[in-house]
């Protein structure tokens, strides 16, 4: 079995996209993709690592995908486990909530025992408040291709090395 | 998913029952709201219909946690799935959106789309988008005065927010401390209007996290779950703590704003995609089938079901009897007390004479001991010795308290719309307001003035506000153009409200005293030049009262009949005196008292004696009450007039401040007198 779950949804193309540049960036053959429409509790919770693509919709809501999704979790049953989150906002657009979906995802997973890793720094980005702050780092990689394309693909390079010594 | 809302309601752990009733409610007010446009294509009704396909978690959540039995309802415009959810039958919906008799909102009186059940306090509220939420502010106010248990909840678009009352409404919730929930169903457009050009804030419930003594949560309105849990929360919350909440719920519009609206002028085709997507009802089929909560079959059989149920309401809404025509002024005023004492509304008493302001205080003092419901509230009411700027309020709040007799906000229409509001929770509660210091400032408060107008008609008589609404009119004091005005010119087109302007105390206590105790709106203008006014004093006795609609002669005459009210029936009783002791005619003085409604009767027997007419009044000639008063007489009693009617008035300008441009334009002995030699020419 792949050591790494990277879950996102296989029709949003900006996501894949980036799904496709973190893959390369771990460099390594050891990630299997998931197409989070699809998916059910038992093949979530194979893994012990993942990569979770968590866009921001609306006003800071999470995906209906995910929303749909995240009630068969039970609880405590993320315990062991390690989670790794990117996602797009629109700091300019919705300043108010510019990737609150990773925040709302952190907070959903660290109430049932999972971990967290790969938090970056805020620096470079210019929006009001953020679900998804912890002190001075976002809880996941933040994306914002609407109006700093050209810095993703340096963003997730970056943020591809951290995780990778944080995956078991 | 929202850390301070209990998860009280999940997919996995609700009860099955409850989430197939869930989805039956929301199948049958989607199916409905689908329907509504079929009635206008084919000419039946529903002209207005205001989609509420995509607020429908939110509103199922409404409805689902209103309690008739001691909670208080204010549904907008595009609540239907809140109606339905709060026990409205498929039938009702149809009724009112086809305006049929049997519309429990109001026999088809209201716009469609404006569901209501005022006998289950699902109120029936005005097209003014958010207005009232200062009723539900004013209801709220009751709820808490006399403990009762329950919530005022008021639900409104995120774009009326911008309205300035609904800025007083809230303000008044947070100092008042009462038990509001305040629902703002963010779908992101006022019509086309995105919510970017209505406030700063995304979340317009943030403009208001400056409050105090307010809870604001945050929910997913297209999620049944998050909005059931922050409904539960809210309304539990503002009970138990006794302060307002705002649950800001987010949604999506998937149709136009309404019929009248094309939404693919100014959405692209990827959102009009998305919204569909993010359809709420069908994201909860999604969850009862992905967690075996019900099997396809299962809601499949619902959906046949709630077919039938709305083919069968169809079918008794286009046999539903619609209203006659000949009931159209049916519910247009309230019961008004009908005075046993002194059933004309004259007297023979002899004791010493009171000033207005002396009758005024005594009255309300005398109404307040006899009815417990009553309450008094205004600018500048009552502050220690103080009581009111003219001192009519004085000594009532030490004798009533503070909870009976207090002060407002300087915001003219939270003080209307909550004594609207205050008035809904019991027949017995009569609220006497100040509308304004000085009737100049009552223009902010029209909004609230033309709906509390509306409302026994709207209704069909299922809710009077009553209420009497004090103005301290006119000029003479020097006043300048803002504390001069007499605002009855406009103020008596609106039909639903009485309009009364005494000239003297014992009138001004019998009409004050009539008003208490009557159902329905009465505007009470007070001359505030004659306050103190000797001239103006008169004998009053106890528990004095004078009917509306009944005019008094002040003094008789058989050559000129000069109609009057107010500041100026003074002048015409000079110039009456003046004109008998010259011996030149011996003139009949009508005081009017009454503006709305009007002693027809007693002014054509008066032109049936005199032949000759001079209608006085301190406001405008031109657009002021004397032109109707004038064309009345002009249609009904021209074979008895020798001249033609003529008015005397204020210029057609604002009242200047200077004392010489004061006299230059409102009505003086003067004027009157070169009028009434004039007419007595003919």
């Amino acid at each position: 079995m792949k050591n790494i779950g990277l879950f996102y949804s296989f029709n949003s193309i900006k996501t894949k996209q980036q799904a496709q540049k973190i893959i390369k960036g771990l460099g390594n053959g050891n990630i299997e993709e998931v197409n989070v429409e699809d998916i059910g509790n038992e093949e979530f919770m194979k893994f012990t690592n993942y990569i979770l693509a968590v866009p921001t919709w609306f006003d800071g809501e999470l995906p209906n995908y995910w929303d749909e999704f995240l009630p068969s979790i039970e609880e405590e049953s993320l315990k062991g486990k390690t989670f790794a989150l990117y996602g797009g906002g629109d700091q300019k657009g919705y300043p108010e909530n510019f990737v609150d979906g990773i925040g709302i995802m952190a907070d959903f997973i660290e109430k049932r025992g999972g971990k967290v890793v790969g938090f970056t720094s805020i620096e470079g980005y210019e929006f009001e408040s953020s679900k998804a702050l912890r002190g001075n780092q976002f809880v996941g990689l933040a994306l914002d291709i609407e109006n700093q394309a050209a810095l993703t693909d340096e963003r997730i390079l970056n943020w591809t090395k951290m995780i990778a010594k944080e995956f078991n | 998913m929202n850390p301070d809302i209990k998860e009280i309601y999940k997919i996995k752990t609700t009860d099955k029952e409850t989430l197939l009733k869930w989805y039956q409610l929301l199948r049958l007010g989607r199916s409905l709201d689908d329907r509504a446009p079929n009635y206008l294509k084919q000419a039946i009704g529903w002209s207005y219909h205001a989609p509420a396909a995509g607020h429908d978690a939110i509103q199922l959540a409404i409805g689902q946690v209103f309690d008739r039995n001691k909670d208080h309802l204010f549904p907008y415009y595009r609540d239907l799935q809140t109606s339905v959810s709060a026990g409205l039958t498929a039938e009702e919906i149809i009724y009112n959106g086809i305006s049929k008799d049997t519309d429990v909102a109001g026999g088809g009186r209201h716009m469609s789309n404006h569901f209501a059940k005022p006998e289950w306090n699902i109120h029936n509220v005005s097209s003014c988008t958010g207005n009232h939420t200062l009723h539900a502010v004013g209801i709220a106010r009751a709820i808490k005065y006399y403990k009762s248990k329950g919530v005022a909840i008021s639900s409104q678009g995120e774009s009326s927010v911008s309205e300035g009352y609904v800025y007083e409404a809230i303000n008044g919730a947070s100092k008042e401390m009462l038990p509001v929930v305040f629902v703002f169903q963010d779908n992101g457009y006022g019509i086309s209007v995105p919510k970017k050009d209505q406030q700063a804030n995304r979340k317009v419930a943030k403009n208001f996290e400056g409050l105090k003594n307010i809870r604001i949560l945050y929910c997913n309105g297209k999620d049944v779950f998050d909005s059931m849990n922050a409904m539960t929360e809210a309304v539990k919350w503002a009970e138990e703590n006794q302060k307002p909440v705002i649950v800001h719920a987010n949604c999506v519009r998937i149709h136009s704003h309404s019929n009248s609206d094309r939404h693919e002028l100014y959405r692209d085709k990827a959102e009009l995609n998305y919204v569909r997507e993010y359809d709420p009802i069908a994201k909860f089929r999604r969850l009862l089938i992905r967690y075996n909560r019900a099997t396809e079959d299962e809601l499949n059989q619902i959906d046949e079901h709630v077919k039938e149920v709305v083919k069968k309401a169809h079918k008794a809404g286009m046999a539903a009897p619609d209203p006659s025509p000949d009931s159209v002024h049916d519910f247009v005023y309230a019961p008004a007390y009908q005075p046993q004492k002194f059933p004309d509304g004259t007297h023979n008493e002899t004791s010493e004479p009171k000033k207005i302001i002396e009758a005024l205080n005594s009255t309300l003092k005398a109404e307040f001991r006899r009815n417990p419901d009553t309450f008094i509230y205004g600018q500048d009411m009552a502050n220690k010795d103080k009581g009111g700027i003219f001192n009519v309020s004085k000594g009532m709040q030490q004798e009533f308290g503070h909870q009976r007799v207090f002060n407002a906000p300087i915001a003219e229409d939270f003080i209307m719309g909550t004594a609207n509001g205050m008035s809904r929770f019991n027949k017995n509660i009569r609220v006497v307001v100040e509308g304004a210091e000085f009737a100049d400032y009552f223009w902010p408060a029209m909004e609230q003035f033309v709906e509390t107008t509306h409302e026994y008609w709207r209704t069909k008589g299922q809710y009077s506000p009553n209420v009497t609404v004090r103005l301290a009119s006119g000029g003479y004091i020097g006043g300048g153009l803002y504390h001069s005005q007499t605002i009855e010119g406009a103020l008596t087109t609106f039909p639903g409200v009485r309009v009364v302007y005494p000239s003297y105390a014992d009138d001004a206590a019998g009409l004050l005293r009539t008003s208490m105790r009557s159902q329905g709106m009465t505007l009470f203008l007070e001359p505030k030049a004659l306050y103190n006014s000797p001239k103006a004093a008169t004998p009053i006795p106890e528990d004095f009262e004078v009917p509306f609609g009944k005019a008094r002669i002040r003094r008789n005459g058989s050559d000129l009949t000069m109609i009057t009210y107010g500041n100026t029936t003074h002048m015409c009783m000079d110039v009456a005196e003046k004109l008998s002791k010259e011996g030149i005619a011996e003139c009949e003085v009508v005081d009017l008292r009454s503006l709305v409604p009007l002693d027809k009767e007693t002014i054509l027997e008066s032109v049936k004696k005199t032949s000759r007419v001079l209608v006085v009044h301190e406001d405008k000639v031109f657009g002021g009450f004397g032109g109707e008063v004038s064309a009345y007489i002009s249609e009904h009693a021209f074979k008895f007039l020798d001249a033609p009617v003529m008015r005397v008035g204020a210029e057609f300008t604002p009242v200047g401040f200077n004392r010489i441009l004061e006299a230059a334009i409102l009505p003086n002995t003067e004027k009157i007198e070169n009028a009434a030699r004039e007419i007595l020419t003919f």
